[in-house]
C-alpha cells in the first residue's frame, strides 16, 4: 500500500527563554489509504507536536513530510495549501463555529478549502448523512450532545475528501458509550471513504480499531510498534 | 460562502448592540454638531444667499455683512455706468437700538433697501408687502425676533434710534449669524436713523445683465473703485462665512467636536472588536488549523466592521435627522444636506475600518497549533 502521509525523521527543537527543548528526536511514521493508525504515548512525549508536523501546521527543525508522494515545503503557502487540500482535523475539543449550525460549520470549511455553490451543498450533505446527522444538520453546537459534536466534526474533516484525517484525542470529551460509537465511525469511514487515519489518545480503546499502533516516548517512536 | 462574520456578530447580540450603539453615537454627534454649525453659518449669508444681487460692492475690508461700513452713497451712480450693470442700489446694514414695549432697549439689525422687491430682501414674507416699506416710516420684522423683542403684531409700533416705525409686515427666515433679530425698512429711512450715514451707504448692491458673468463685470468694477471690496455673491459669503469661522474660533471648535466624535466611534469599534477577536481566537486558530490565511480572518473582522458602520450609520442618521424638528422649535436648524451625510458615511466606514486594523495584528499572531491545546 502507499504511503498518503509520511514522516521522515522528523526532528523538531523549541526555544523556551534562554533553554533549546528537543521535543522530537528523529521520528518517522507514515500512514496509508484505508489503514488506521494509533498513536499513543504519555504527556510530553511529543505526539501533539507530531501530530501538528504531519498535519502541516508545525514544521520541523529537520526532517521531512510528505503528503501523497510529494515533500512539503516549509513556506507558510504550501503549508496551508496542505492542509486544505489533503488533511481533515478532527481535535480534542471539537472546535465547532458556536454560531454556525452543523451544516453550515461544514460548509464554511469548505469555502475554507476551496468549495462553493452548489456542489459545496452536496458535499456537505453527503458528509453529513455519511456521520448520521442528517436530522441534525440544522442545530446549533449548543444544541447537540458531545458525541453529536464529534460527528459534526469529523464530517467536517471529511468534507472536501482529504487524503488524511488526523485526531487529536477524539474520545477524550465523550463517555465510554459515545467514545465506542465514534472509534465505530472512524473505521467505518477509513473503510468506505479509503482514507489514512491517525489518532493520538491515550485512550487503550482506540486500539480496538487500530490497525497499527505507535508508541511515543520522550521524542521517539518506540521499537515495539505492533499491528492492533 | 457561509459567512462567519455576520452570524458571529448575531450570536454575540449584546456586543453587537454596543458597538451599534457606538458608531451611532458618534455618528449623531458628527452630524447634529457639524449640522448645527452649518445651519448657523448659513445664517451668515442668509441674506447674501436670497438677495438678487450678484455684485456686492463693500467698504474697504468689510469683514462681513453683518459688519457694514460707510461710505459715499454715490459710488452706486458710477458703478450704474459700467457695461453689463443692469442695476446697481445703496443698501445700508447697521445696528440700532430699538425700543421694547417693555421698557428695554435691544439691538436691530437694520436692513435699509431702496427697493426691496427688486432685490428680494426680504425674500419670505408672512404677512404684509415688502413694496409698502418705502411708503412713510414702516418695517418689516422677522418672526424669529419674538425670541429677543417679545411677541408683536402687524400695525404694531416700535421705536428704533428715536424714530416711531410702523410694522407692516412679517419676514421669515431671516435670522442673523448674531441672533440679532433682522428688520428691513426703507434705505432713506436707515439712513436718516444714525448721523454718520448720512450722505453714505455701507453697501452698493449690482444686478448684472443677462449673458454677462458676474465675476467679469466684479473685474471692471474693481479698478474704479481703489477704496472698496468688490465682491461677487459667492467670494461675498465665502468671506463673511470665513470671517466667523477663524476670528471665532468656531472652526478649530467644530473640528474638536468631529475629532471627539470620531474618537469615540473607532475607540468603542476598536476595543468591541478586539475583545471579540480575543475570545473567539480558538475559532480564528480553527480558520487557519483548515487551511485558512490570515486574509481570510482578516475578511470576518472587516465585514463584521462594515455590518457595523452601516447599521450604526442608519441608526445615528435617523436620530440626527429625527431631531431636526426638536431642534428647529427652539430655533436651531441642523443643517443636514444628502452630500454632507454622504461624507460622514463614507467617514464611518472608514472609521470603522481603521478601528478593524487593532485587531489585525492581534489575529496575525494567532497560532494554529492552538486548536491542539485542551
Amino acid at each position: 500500500m502507499s504511503k498518503v502521509l509520511e514522516a521522515r525523521v522528523v526532528r523538531k527543537t523549541f526555544e523556551e527563554g534562554s533553554q533549546r527543548v528537543e521535543v522530537l528526536r528523529g521520528v518517522s511514521l507514515d500512514v496509508t489509504r484505508g489503514e488506521i493508525v494509533s498513536l499513543e504515548g504519555p504527556s510530553g512525549s511529543g505526539k501533539t507536536t507530531l501530530l501538528s508536523i504531519m498535519g502541516c501546521i508545525l514544521t520541523p527543525s529537520a526532517g521531512e513530510v510528505h503528503i501523497g508522494g510529494q515533500r512539503i515545503s516549509g513556506n507558510d503557502k504550501a503549508l496551508r495549501d496542505a492542509r486544505r487540500k489533503s488533511i481533515g482535523f478532527v481535535f480534542q475539543q471539537f472546535n465547532l463555529f458556536p454560531a454556525l449550525s452543523a451544516r453550515e460549520n461544514i460548509l464554511y470549511a469548505l469555502g475554507i478549502k476551496g468549495h462553493k455553490g452548489a456542489k459545496a451543498e452536496i458535499e456537505a450533505d453527503r458528509v453529513i448523512d455519511a456521520v448520521g446527522l442528517t436530522d441534525r444538520r440544522h442545530f446549533l453546537p449548543r444544541d447537540l450532545s458531545g458525541g453529536q459534536k464529534q460527528r459534526v466534526a469529523i464530517a467536517r474533516a471529511l468534507a472536501g475528501s482529504p487524503e488524511v484525517i488526523l485526531a487529536d484525542e477524539p474520545t477524550a470529551n465523550l463517555d465510554s458509550a459515545t467514545g465506542a460509537s465514534i472509534l465505530d465511525l472512524f473505521r467505518d469511514l477509513a473503510r468506505s471513504e479509503n482514507k489514512g487515519l491517525i489518532i493520538v489518545t491515550h485512550d487503550p480503546k482506540v486500539r480496538r480499531v487500530a490497525d497499527r499502533v505507535a508508541g511515543i516516548a520522550d521524542g521517539l517512536i518506540l521499537p515495539q510498534a505492533h499491528a492492533a | 460562502m457561509v459567512s462567519l462574520a455576520r452570524k458571529n456578530l448575531l450570536h454575540d447580540r449584546i456586543r453587537f448592540a454596543i458597538t451599534l450603539a457606538g458608531v451611532a453615537f458618534a455618528v449623531t454627534l458628527v452630524l447634529v454638531q457639524v449640522g448645527l454649525f452649518l445651519g448657523l453659518l448659513g445664517k451668515a449669508t442668509v441674506t447674501i444667499e436670497n438677495s438678487s444681487a450678484d455684485i456686492w460692492i463693500v467698504a474697504k475690508n468689510t469683514p462681513n455683512v453683518d459688519f457694514g461700513n460707510p461710505f459715499p452713497e454715490t459710488v452706486f451712480l458710477r458703478a450704474r455706468g459700467v457695461p453689463g450693470v443692469e442695476r446697481a442700489d445703496n443698501a445700508i446694514v447697521q445696528f440700532v437700538n430699538i425700543q421694547l414695549p417693555s421698557g428695554a432697549t435691544e439691538n436691530a439689525l437694520v436692513y435699509g433697501i431702496s427697493d426691496p422687491a427688486y432685490w428680494n430682501l426680504p425674500w419670505k414674507v408672512e404677512a404684509g408687502r415688502a413694496e409698502d416699506l418705502n411708503r412713510g416710516y414702516n418695517l418689516m420684522m422677522d418672526r424669529s425676533a419674538v425670541l429677543r423683542f417679545g411677541g408683536f403684531d402687524v400695525g404694531d409700533y416700535r421705536e428704533l434710534g428715536g424714530r416711531r416705525f410702523r410694522i407692516i409686515g412679517r419676514s421669515a427666515e431671516a435670522e442673523s449669524f448674531t441672533t440679532t433679530p433682522i428688520v428691513f425698512m426703507d434705505f432713506g429711512n436707515a439712513q436718516s436713523l444714525l448721523e454718520q450715514l448720512s450722505g453714505q451707504t455701507t453697501y452698493v448692491l449690482v444686478k448684472v445683465e443677462k449673458g454677462f458673468d458676474p465675476k467679469e463685470v466684479a473685474a471692471r468694477l474693481r479698478p474704479m473703485f481703489p477704496f472698496n471690496d468688490v465682491h461677487t455673491r459667492d467670494e461675498w459669503a465665502a468671506a463673511s462665512r470665513g470671517y466667523w469661522i477663524e476670528s471665532t474660533g468656531l472652526g478649530m471648535s467644530m473640528g474638536v467636536t468631529v475629532f471627539l466624535g470620531i474618537l469615540v466611534g473607532v475607540v468603542i469599534v476598536a476595543q468591541t472588536l478586539y475583545t471579540s477577536a480575543v475570545e473567539h481566537i480558538r475559532e480564528f486558530g480553527t480558520v487557519k488549523a483548515i487551511g485558512g490565511s490570515n486574509w481570510d480572518i482578516y475578511k470576518i473582522l472587516g465585514e463584521q466592521a462594515l455590518i457595523a458602520a452601516v447599521c450604526g450609520f442608519a441608526l445615528g442618521a435617523g436620530a440626527s435627522y429625527a431631531v431636526r424638528p426638536a431642534m428647529a422649535s427652539l430655533h436651531l436648524t441642523v443643517l443636514l444636506t444628502p452630500q454632507f451625510s454622504g461624507v460622514v458615511f463614507v467617514g464611518t466606514l472608514a472609521m470603522c475600518l481603521a478601528a478593524a486594523l487593532f485587531s489585525f495584528r492581534r489575529v496575525a499572531l494567532i497560532d494554529p497549533a492552538l486548536v491542539f491545546r485542551g
